[in-house]
This record gives structure tokens, C-alpha cells and sequence, in this order.
């Protein structure tokens, strides 16, 4: 090998190393800066996106229409999600009523977004928002659409107003979970490898034993700091036994092919 | 070379910019086309290692802060076993090992027979996908191979490689423009003839 290759190798190599014992913090703004120094062509490309959907799907309304169809149904959407909290909240009410302790304030504000992107990337199930910092979106927060449990955020941009969704059907995206009429209690997560259709998701951690039937709707447990409790995740479709314990494959409630609209929690309730 | 290198350091860079054009075929398996590695791996044949490795570190830096993703967060008693995602930066080794691969054609490629390397970047591709797949099960501890994930690592890599004359077209312009023999195999023969 030639002296100059080798040197270039050597300095290869190093660079490689130095980037590889980055620090979380320090990756995190080397991904802000090159998604800033990007962002105007992001929003071009998924304004491309966006019409190739529209016109795909055969929707034949104004630009003025759809804007104001956009916001109705957000609007629907967030106050849908309000109003099934509070049902939600009332039945508690109702069971605390004699707990004289019972004074806590509730807490529920959501944030309506378009989703602009999907799959940016290869192997990770995200997808983009057109809302950020600016609509006072932070990381790990949940987003909901009107069907359920749909991801948290990942990433914002340093614009503020885009952020990055990881969706529960991806491996990493994992939720605490519980299982409606049981006492069963799991992580939640999408599967490897699943790409086509609405992918099924998968509930590890259950008991040995644990007596689930098919349809058995799952919501989040609320533990672990990320996810608010009582959101729809999806119903059971099927269970898997282990010698140590069981699993289930749960159908998602959302239909992410169709999704258009989310909603940002920005504060809840634990 | 210097001016041509240069130059192709930009059309690495400016690939970064179309990509975000670029979709996913949700119908194909979310098959996509890969501009980014195709630039580099066609310019990966037609330049010294130095400048291919260079190259490797740009173009390997840039895919990962296009892609990696964010800590799980949460509880850690809650979240006991988070998956694990690629380190920042494996996108600099693969690229650099992609680039090698490529240059072991090079030979081929200086006595003008392009075509060899434009299969081979479809071959790259899939390797590139593969290994990087095969990563993601090593880091998560187990394998996981669906046919999903193979026809969608398949159909990004012909994809892709369909495109490749046309970055090689693009780069013998490039060399051209810049008095810079890509070809110097095939250009001594003719000369030789001449």
C-alpha cells in the first residue's frame, strides 16, 4: 500500500472512531445542524409528497377546502380525544368519589399536526409533522390521531415547526401496556421487519398463564414517564405461550396507511 | 483530480438534497431509491482511495444524522430491555468498506468497461443493506429475517443500480469539463493504435 493510502486510512479510521464516542447530546446537534442546513428543501420535498398523496387518492377539492377540511378535522380530532378523556376521568371520578383526598387538577392539551413525511429513512417506522418547538412541541412526548396510540416524538427541528414521529410499529418505539379486563400487564412494540399493511404489534411480558382472549382491547398503562394511561393502543389478536411467559399479537387501532392528522399531547395526566 | 474530486464532493452533497425527494414506494416493499450511496459509490470507482475514503467519512456522517435516532427515554425500571439502535457513525465503516469493494473493480472500470461497475454498485447496494440489517439484529440479539425485508433490500438495490448510468454519465461529463482521465486504461490503448 502506498504511503499517502495509508496515512488517508489511518485518518479514516481515526475520524471514524471519533465520531463513533460522540456523546448523545453532541449527535443530537450535529442531526439539528444538518437538518437545518436541509430544511428548505425538506419542506419542498414534502410538499411534493404531500400532492403526490393528494393526487393519488383522488381527492378533488380546492386548496381552500382542503385547508379548512384539514383543520375541521383536526379540530374533531382534538376534541374528540378531549372529550374521551374526560369520560375517562368522570367514570374515575365516579369510583373516587367517596376518597376525600381526591384533588388532583386535571391536565390534558394537545397540539393538531399534519402528517408531511413518511419512511424518511430505511429501516426506522417515522414519520414527519409539520409541527415543532414553535406549537411548544418537546422529545418523548405521545401522538395520538383520533384511533389511538400513535408514536412519540423523536426529533425537532431547529426551525420549530417540524418534528420527527417514531410510530409504534417500530421495534424501538416501546410502550407500557396493559390489557383491558385483566390484570395483565407488558412492553409493548412493533416488529422487526414489518413493513406492509397495518403490522401487527407485539405485548411480551405477560404471565405464564395469562388468560387473554382475542379482541381484548390494550391501552397504555401510563408508567414509565412517556405515554398518558388509558390510550387505545389496539385489540388482541392472537396469544403466544412460552415456558417462562406470554406474548400477544396485538392489532393496532390506527390505520397508519391512512393517517393524515395527529395530535401532540403537551401535558396529561400520568 | 484535485478539481474533479472536489467537484464530486459536491455532487455527494447535492445527492443529500435530492434524496429528501425521493419517497419511499410504500407498494414495493417501501423499496427507495438510494441516491446518496449510488453517487458514492460510482465516484468510489473513478478516484484514488484517499479521495474515495474522504468521501466515505462525508457521505457515511451526513446518512447517519439523516437517519439515527433519538434515545428511548422513560423509566429504566419500566423499560428494562429498550432496543438498541446502530451506533452514530457505522454509516462511515460501511461506506468506507463499500468504496473498497467498488475500487476492487477498478481495473475493469480504467479499460472503459463501466458497465461491470454499475452492476456491481446494484450489488453493493443489497451488501450495504444487508449488512446494516444484519447489524441491527447483532445489536438487538436475534435475526429476524422476513420476506418483506429481503424484497424491500432487493427492489431498493435495482432500483437504485437502474440509475446508475446515469450518475456515470453524469461523472464522465464532470471528467471531461475537468481534463481528468477516468479512463486511462482505455485511453493508452487507443493512443497505442493510434
Amino acid at each position: 500500500m502506498k504511503p499517502f493510502n495509508l496515512i488517508a486510512l489511518l485518518l479514516f479510521l481515526g475520524g471514524a472512531v471519533w465520531v463513533l464516542t460522540r456523546s448523545d447530546r453532541a449527535i443530537r446537534d450535529f442531526q439539528a445542524s444538518y437538518y437545518y442546513a436541509v430544511s428548505p428543501f425538506l419542506k419542498s420535498g414534502s410538499a411534493l409528497e404531500t400532492k403526490a398523496r393528494a393526487f393519488l387518492s383522488e381527492v378533488d377539492h380546492s386548496k381552500a377546502l382542503e385547508t379548512e377540511l384539514n383543520a375541521i378535522r383536526g379540530e374533531i380530532g382534538r376534541l374528540r380525544i378531549i372529550e374521551s378523556r374526560y369520560e375517562d376521568l368522570e367514570k374515575e371520578n365516579a369510583q373516587l368519589r367517596h376518597a376525600l383526598d381526591f384533588k388532583k387538577a386535571t391536565n390534558f392539551d394537545v397540539v393538531a399536526a399534519q402528517i408531511i413525511r413518511r419512511h424518511p429513512t430505511t429501516w426506522w417506522q417515522t414519520v414527519e409533522i409539520d409541527a415543532g418547538s414553535k406549537s411548544g412541541i418537546g422529545t418523548q412526548l405521545s401522538v395520538l390521531s383520533n384511533e389511538g396510540l400513535v408514536g412519540k416524538i423523536d426529533r425537532i427541528d431547529r426551525g420549530g415547526d417540524r418534528s420527527s414521529v417514531l410510530l409504534v410499529t417500530d421495534e424501538k418505539c416501546q410502550v407500557s401496556a396493559r390489557v383491558e379486563g385483566t390484570p395483565e400487564v407488558g412492553i409493548l412494540s412493533g416488529q422487526r421487519g414489518r413493513l406492509e399493511g397495518n403490522p401487527l404489534l407485539r405485548l411480551k411480558s405477560l404471565t405464564k398463564d395469562a388468560s387473554l382472549r382475542p379482541g381484548a382491547r390494550v391501552f397504555t398503562t401510563g408508567r414509565g414517564g412517556i405515554f398518558p394511561s388509558n390510550i387505545l393502543i389496539g385489540t388482541i389478536e392472537s396469544i403466544e405461550k412460552g415456558p417462562l411467559d406470554s406474548e400477544a399479537l396485538v392489532r393496532p387501532s390506527v390505520d397508519f396507511d391512512d393517517l393524515g392528522t395527529v395530535f401532540v399531547v403537551l401535558s396529561a395526566d400520568p | 483530480m484535485i478539481r474533479y474530486s472536489i467537484i464530486a464532493v459536491f455532487l455527494l452533497l447535492a445527492s443529500f438534497l435530492v434524496q429528501q425527494f425521493l419517497p419511499a414506494f410504500t407498494g414495493m416493499y417501501h423499496s427507495r431509491i438510494l441516491l446518496v450511496q449510488l453517487m458514492f459509490l460510482c465516484v468510489a470507482v473513478t478516484v484514488g482511495s484517499p479521495a474515495m475514503l474522504l468521501m466515505a467519512f462525508i457521505g457515511g456522517f451526513l446518512w447517519d444524522c439523516h437517519c439515527a435516532l433519538g434515545p428511548h427515554g422513560g423509566d429504566p425500571d419500566v423499560y428494562d430491555q429498550p432496543a438498541e439502535s446502530l451506533r452514530f457513525g457505522y454509516s462511515i465503516l460501511l461506506f468506507g468498506a463499500m468504496g473498497f469493494l467498488m475500487q476492487g473493480i477498478q481495473p475493469l472500470f480504467q479499460q472503459g468497461k463501466w458497465q461491470f461497475s454499475a452492476i456491481l454498485s446494484g450489488i453493493a447496494v443489497f451488501l450495504y443493506l444487508a449488512a446494516e440489517y444484519m447489524l441491527i439484529n447483532f445489536v438487538r440479539g436475534n435475526l429476524v429475517l422476513t420476506r418483506g425485508t429481503v424484497n424491500q433490500m432487493l427492489f431498493t438495490s435495482v432500483l437504485t443500480m437502474i440509475f446508475s448510468p446515469i450518475i456515470f454519465w453524469i461523472l464522465f461529463q464532470l471528467a471531461k469539463t475537468c481534463d481528468y482521465s477516468i479512463y486511462p486504461e482505455a485511453g493508452k490503448k487507443r493512443r497505442g493504435q493510434h
